[in-house]
């Protein structure tokens, strides 16, 4: 681990000047948009600031308990984000999103954490914490963007499905469609980012490990790692969500419920 | 006895919490043509809905042939009584993808799609220049309209629920598709219930329904 170079108050006061920067053109440019970046600028300091204090603490400490309560509470959050993002909402899809978070971020975590990596001991928070942190950060983009769509189709599209269901069709056959459309929706950033690895971006794990001083094939095999087990998330979490969502909308019945959907107004950016 | 098709009691109120029609039943013997008259607004696509099952009812029996459905057998139901929307929905893909989805659904799986039979149908009903891999998203709404009453006819379920299927449709083409739906619906085992404003069609009716004041009533 040579050559980390300690980053101190002097430091980040100086990375402030380039937010500042960012405000400067928006100010010129009239863009209106100065309030929300210093918000956003603080809230990056505030949360992370807050995070690199827990995450200490929580280190010095190695307890079980304490890193599965803040795992727990990870997913909570990361629900809460989803949700907060979609255009739409229903009775429930809090609990819908958390249900599918936990279930696919423990899942898909707990493979990569004790069998591909074989952190020991098991909660070692060093590796336990970042990466699944990295899981649900990518699997609430793609959650949410699933969740809207699946919505979406099934609203602008009812016609479409309830011309199947006047024809017999089943609940898992009406609703196949919008499944395979809204699971698709939320596989694209994933696939996205992980085709342009390395040729468009160098993502920021591994240049983070890299700016650690690891050695840069360690940092790639890590990544890779990374990138496997995000799709396998998004994967499972998205079609884990709009199975439970479907369930919201249709019963056995087969009859459309869109009663059940309220909108609340343009998505957060 | 029994009648051959009885549904209900049905409810419903529009979008402004006024009420359409209140507990609401149906009986009506089999090898009929039915049609459903009332201004526009009174709520007969809505009863239509509540029939094939697409609305949610509470207290609401359904029995075809002696048979009840009710919860999970009601996709049982629509396979046996099924709504023709008014708006012709069709699916994205071509007019084959459109005609033939019924029988690839568990529903239909058993009964086999007639594509001969479906071919010369589509003269019955004035289609006979429209190609089977054209894209439904470039036909016309006449033609949509057509194409779903067709569907339906192919579909060919004892009973049969049209809502306003000749809409838009020219006087010609519009009397050979009545003769179709006439000929579908006077066989046994078979029931046509067909919501329809045209005062002359509507005289060769066997039975004429009419929603008004709330309630069903026999013209």
């Amino acid at each position: 681990m040579g050559g980390l170079i300690q980053l101190g108050p002097l430091q980040l006061a100086t990375a402030t000047l380039l937010i500042v920067a960012a405000g400067v053109v928006s100010f010129a440019l009239r863009l209106g948009i100065e309030r929300r970046l210093g918000v956003a600028a603080l809230r990056t300091t505030l949360q992370l600031g807050l995070l690199g204090l827990i995450l200490e603490r929580v280190f010095a400490l190695s307890n079980p308990w304490l890193v599965f309560l803040l795992l727990v509470l990870m997913t909570v959050f990361a629900a809460r984000e989803a949700v907060s993002r979609s255009s739409r909402r229903y009775r429930g899809i809090l609990i819908d999103a958390w249900l599918t978070m936990a279930a696919s971020c423990f899942l898909v975590g707990g493979i990569v954490t004790q069998v591909v990596v074989g952190v020991k001991p098991w909660y070692d928070p060093q590796y336990v914490i970042p990466l699944l942190g990295m899981i649900l950060g990518n699997s609430l983009t793609g959650i949410s963007l699933c969740l809207d769509r699946f919505m979406d189709h099934l609203e602008t599209r009812a016609a479409e499905v309830e011309l199947r269901v006047a024809f017999g069709a089943t609940r898992s056959e009406a609703l196949s469609t919008p499944l395979r459309d809204a699971v698709r929706t939320g596989m694209i950033p994933i696939i996205n980012s992980m085709a342009a690895a390395g040729i468009v971006s160098l993502p920021g794990m591994m240049t983070g490990q890299i700016l650690a001083g690891s050695p840069p094939l360690q940092a790639v095999a890590y990544q890779i790692v990374v990138m496997f087990m995000i799709a396998a998330a998004v994967a499972s979490g998205a079609m884990l969500v709009v199975l439970l969502a479907g369930r919201r909308f249709m019963g056995s019945d087969a009859i459309l419920r869109l009663d059940r959907l309220r909108a609340v107004g343009p998505p957060k950016a | 006895m029994a009648a051959f098709l009885e549904c209900g009691p049905f409810s419903a109120r529009d979008g402004e919490g006024r009420v359409l029609f209140e507990s609401t039943s149906l009986a009506l013997d089999s090898g009929q043509f039915v049609t459903l008259e009332g201004a526009s607004g009174s709520g007969k696509s809505t009863l239509l809905r509540h029939v094939t099952a697409l609305e949610r009812t509470t207290a609401a029996e359904r029995s075809l042939g002696g048979a009840s459905y009710r919860e999970a057998s009601l996709p049982e139901w629509r396979k046996r009584v099924t709504l023709i929307a008014q708006d012709a929905p069709m699916l994205p893909g071509s007019v084959r993808d459109n005609l033939i989805f019924p029988f690839a659904q568990r529903a239909g799986r058993s009964i086999e799609f007639a594509e001969a039979e479906a071919a010369r149908r589509m003269s019955a009903v004035g289609l006979e220049s429209l190609p089977f891999d054209r894209d439904v998203r470039t036909i016309s709404g006449g033609e949509r309209h057509r194409l779903a009453l067709l569907r339906g006819l192919l579909w060919d379920p004892p009973v049969l629920v049209t809502d306003e299927p000749l809409a838009g449709l020219d006087p010609d083409t519009a009397a050979r598709c009545f003769e179709l739906l006439e000929r579908f619906a006077r066989r046994p085992g078979r029931l046509l219930l067909c919501a329809l404003h045209d005062p002359d069609l509507n005289q060769r009716a066997d039975l004429r329904l009419r929603l008004a004041g709330k309630r069903l009533e026999v013209v």
